[in-house]
């Protein structure tokens, strides 16, 4: 791999949030989630769980429900008392309409998608019509006393079951009278505390599932009003319920991290008779699992320690192969670190601010693993707040370090940075052009003369930078036929001549800066694009997919290059395509032009080009052996792919200069420890 | 010679008392006509200053009232204006609603935001006014905020008593993840003890 000096950085003190809200969209291989921020991701199934579409929070937007409605629609509603439908082509919150019950806890689609439910703080279940262009109030059900935390509609949608504190209760839709009321507090003796029902599901059957406060998961039946069974799994509240679509599946998630499948199993083997029995137990999260999915063939739970993770079933799975494995995601599928090399800056991005960093010094040299002193500690130079209750959608930093911009969903803000001595001095752009927000990319060009803009629609914007410090739209460039997706990804050339944009349909479009025109696009693939970057001798485009799989495409010759097609036709090694994490950064040692350096979570690769290609029998992370060898063996077992796994979770890794990386890590502890608190845990013997 | 000695009297009893030596010695004898006519006259110093005090609380009090009553009308709009709009329609077409008068004639938890008012003599309608003014002058009704954020903070507090309440049994961090170092194969110390600034920030150097 060569010798580096490598800048370990764990100053970046990001704590992501956790996660609210999780819903499969019925009969389209997507999974919706909400955090306690107020952000909404969309996970693509298809594309390896890829994250590929991020609405950043608001101060003033809590999640507590979501669901996908009239096919593909998103609506969430909260306890600002709003129902918010989202735009996933423009990446933001589309229209609200007030539910006037005061905060609402819970929302419901019925099974065709046409009328949404909510569950109102006031006691009352409010129905609305979904309409084209938004949602229409319909009527009030009868409503009592008793905020409405959970509900569900029965799959005929002629019924609704609700859970509130110590009650659950059954409407019937047409007539909107409560046609059922059950205390769920009497089989529990002398207790004075209430009975939370914080999650319901309405079966097919006529059984209504709760799971509440006491650890308890039980089975009703409706129209007598009789408790069928009550299985108590857990001394901490049962938090969220999901049913498979065949409903014979359920998975719930308890305040103590631990979530349960319950199977619909013959009593005896043949027997007709069939009872739910708790199966099997998982242990995955730390803290509190406020949402749990149940998709075809995987129990998907989401904790407040930010985890989404994802549990395929084995008895649906085809095949045990990779795809059987358990998902553990904790970051964001996209970079939050942008790197001025020249300057050694780094810039953060929080939900709410930035922070610009210089790096640290040395003028010792040392051995492999050797830990060297500092001249120079790394320096915070800057903290900018965004104002307002907006979170931020993307930002960066020039490569030279005296320009920083970001945006929110309604400003676009640019600054000029001057760095005098060791001082720092930023100043704000006062006229920047009006453009449509948000912007969901920025980046420089490499001579940190224009700034891109990737914006909606599938245009860039290109804005020249001005001395001393201004800004002036210079061209907005458009793919040839339209395209409804937002652009999420671009890369410049470092001759400022190439410009590529990747859209939220996964095209990949080029564009020449010399005559603002359309160049050409990359033939379409069937997975989602997690990172793109443009080689600074050969204007190659190397392209890394959500499914693992590599590309390098010749920008002047509009074709795969060879080495690409012989990529191909080998097929990349088993290992690297059952990666967990996308690879979120590409880059480039200009010393070194046959070596591509990239990224994932967990490890950091230098792809060399001049060596061969690994096959499935090779080992692919090799380089712990290759170290102990002779120098003539080692020649005979190099391979292209030289991996490191010594620094993770890496959330961002840059070459500075041909003999210095910097790795930017998040130890998942670092993070934990600054949640909110876990359950206690009382284990045997300690 | 008698009222002589009733003024010396008089003044010896007035007077700070003397120095330590006399201080042993006893009291002066001192004439009953004397001590009253001093006391008397002590009696009316008295008098005079708490009369003076009083007039001066009296002036104090008066004063206060008066500003309070100028204050008052200088919130009010011109007595013109006033009248015209308790005649008038209330005004709708342009987006500003301007909503006038003391706390207690606006609706509860609306709150008005009113700049300072210019007074335009001699104007003749009411729309003139209202377009006329400039300046850093905006009116508006806001939503409901009060009672809507109240409910909101309701409904928080009670997730947070459910969930972080007394009854929670929750762990702090360190207790909880030390526990985990513990279980674990290979034993690590509590997270409380291991040296956090330890991995803050290394170069090292790799291959």
């Amino acid at each position: 791999m060569g010798e580096f000096e490598v800048h370990r950085v764990r100053f970046f003190g990001l704590v992501p949030a956790g996660v609210r809200c999780l819903v499969c969209q019925p009969r389209g291989g997507r999974l919706a989630l909400a955090r306690t921020d107020g952000a909404v991701e969309v996970y693509n199934f298809a594309a390896n769980y890829f994250q590929e579409k991020v609405i950043p929070g608001h101060e003033a937007r809590s999640v507590e429900a979501l669901c996908w409605a009239a096919g593909d629609r998103l609506f969430g509603a909260g306890l600002g008392g709003d129902i918010t439908e989202y735009d996933l082509a423009r990446l933001c919150a589309a229209h609200s309409v007030d539910g006037c019950g005061g905060p609402i806890w819970s929302m419901a689609a019925n099974s065709s998608g046409t009328q949404l439910a909510i569950g109102c703080e006031d006691g009352s279940v409010k129905l609305f019509q979904v309409v084209p262009g938004g949602i229409q109030f319909e009527r009030n059900l009868d409503r009592r006393k008793g905020r409405i935390l959970c509900l569900s509609w029965h799959p005929s949608d002629t019924h609704i079951a609700a859970g509130s504190i110590d009650i659950l209760r059954v409407f019937d839709v047409r007539s909107g009278q409560t046609v059922q009321r059950v205390m769920v507090n009497y089989h529990v003796q002398k207790v004075k505390r209430e009975c939370i029902v914080w999650s319901i599901a309405f079966l097919s059957s006529g059984t209504v599932v709760t799971s509440d406060s006491f650890g308890r998961v039980q089975f009703w039946d409706w129209e007598r009003g009789t408790l069928l069974e009550s299985h108590t799994i857990s001394t901490s509240a049962v938090l969220s319920l999901a049913v498979s679509e065949k409903e014979d599946s359920i998975i719930v998630g308890t305040s103590t991290g631990a979530t349960y499948q319950f199977q619909l199993l013959p009593v005896k083997t043949g027997s007709l008779e069939k009872r739910w029995v708790r199966t099997k137990p998982f242990q995955h999260h730390t803290h509190d699992v406020r949402a749990v999915a149940h998709s075809s063939t995987a129990l998907i739970s989401g904790g407040l320690d930010a985890q989404l993770v994802i549990r395929p079933l084995m008895e649906k799975m085809q095949k045990k192969g990779y795809e059987a494995a358990l998902r553990k995601f904790t970051f964001p599928h996209r970079r939050l670190v942008s790197c001025a090399r020249k300057a050694r800056l780094l810039l953060f991005q929080f939900s709410q601010h930035l922070e610009l960093w210089r790096l640290g010094s040395t003028d010792e040299t040392g051995d492999d693993g050797e830990v060297l002193p500092l001249r120079r500690m790394p320096e915070h130079l800057v903290q900018l707040k965004s104002k307002g209750p907006e979170h931020i959608y993307c930002s960066c930093v020039s490569p030279c370090g005296s320009w920083v911009s970001y945006s929110t969903a309604s400003r676009f803000h640019l600054y000029r940075v001057q760095y005098e001595g060791d001082g720092v001095s930023v100043k704000k752009v006062p006229k920047v052009p009006k453009l449509l927000l948000p912007a969901y990319q920025l980046q420089f060009s490499s001579d940190s003369s224009s700034l891109f803009v990737a914006s909606a629609r599938g245009s860039v914007h290109v804005l020249q930078l001005l001395e001393p410090g201004g800004c002036k739209h210079l061209h907005t460039l458009q793919p040839p036929s339209g395209s409804p997706e937002a652009v999420y990804l671009l890369a410049s050339s470092a001759d400022g001549h190439w410009l590529a944009a990747v859209g939220g349909d996964w095209a990949i479009h080029i564009y020449n800066l010399k005559c603002f025109k359309h160049h050409c696009m990359v033939p379409m693939y069937s997975c989602a694009v997690t990172a793109v970057a443009i080689h600074p001798v050969t204007n190659n485009l190397v392209i890394t997919y959500s499914d693992q799989q590599l590309f390098e495409f010749s920008i002047p010759e509009k074709q795969y290059t060879a080495w690409s097609r012989m990529v191909q036709n080998r097929g990349l090694h088993k290992v690297w395509l059952e990666r967990d994490s996308p690879i979120t950064h590409i880059t480039f040692n200009p010393k070194n032009p046959s070596h591509i350096l990239l990224h994932d979570i967990y490890m950091f690769c230098v792809l060399d080009k001049s060596l061969p290609l690994p096959d499935n029998s090779t080992l692919l992370m090799n380089q712990g052996t290759l170290k102990q060898l002779p120098e003539t063996a080692r020649q005979r077992q190099l391979h292209a792919f030289k991996i490191c796994k010594k620094f993770q979770p890496l959330l961002f890794a840059d070459l500075l200069d041909e003999k210095c990386l910097v790795m930017v890590e998040r130890p998942i502890m670092d993070i934990k420890t600054q949640l909110p608190l876990p359950i206690q845990q009382k284990k045997f013997g300690t | 010679v008698a009222m002589a000695r009733r003024r010396q009297a008089a003044a010896v009893l007035l007077s700070p008392p003397s120095s330590e030596d006399e201080a042993n010695e006893a009291p002066e004898e001192v004439s009953f006509g004397a001590a009253k006519e001093a006391a008397e006259t002590e009696r009316k110093l008295v008098g005079e200053a708490a009369r003076r005090h009083r007039e001066l609380l009296k002036e104090k009090r008066r004063r206060r009232q008066e500003l309070f009553a100028e204050q008052k009308k200088r919130k009010l709009l011109p007595e013109a204006v006033l009248q015209e709009l308790s005649a008038a329609p209330p005004a709708g077409r342009n987006q500003h609603r301007l909503l006038l008068g003391s706390n207690s004639r606006a609706r509860p938890g609306v709150s008005v935001v009113l700049g300072s008012v210019t007074v335009l003599r001699g104007f003749t309608s009411l729309s003139l006014y209202l377009t006329r003014s400039k300046g850093n002058y905006m009116a508006v009704c806001l939503k409901e905020q009060s009672l809507a954020g109240l409910h909101q903070q309701l409904a928080k507090d009670f997730l947070n008593a459910q969930l972080y309440g007394p009854d929670a049994n929750r762990a702090q961090a360190n207790e909880f993840f030390s526990l985990e170092n513990k279980k674990d194969p290979v034993k690590k110390a509590a997270v409380q003890f291991v040296d956090k600034s330890w991995g803050e920030y290394k170069m090292s150097k790799t291959t």
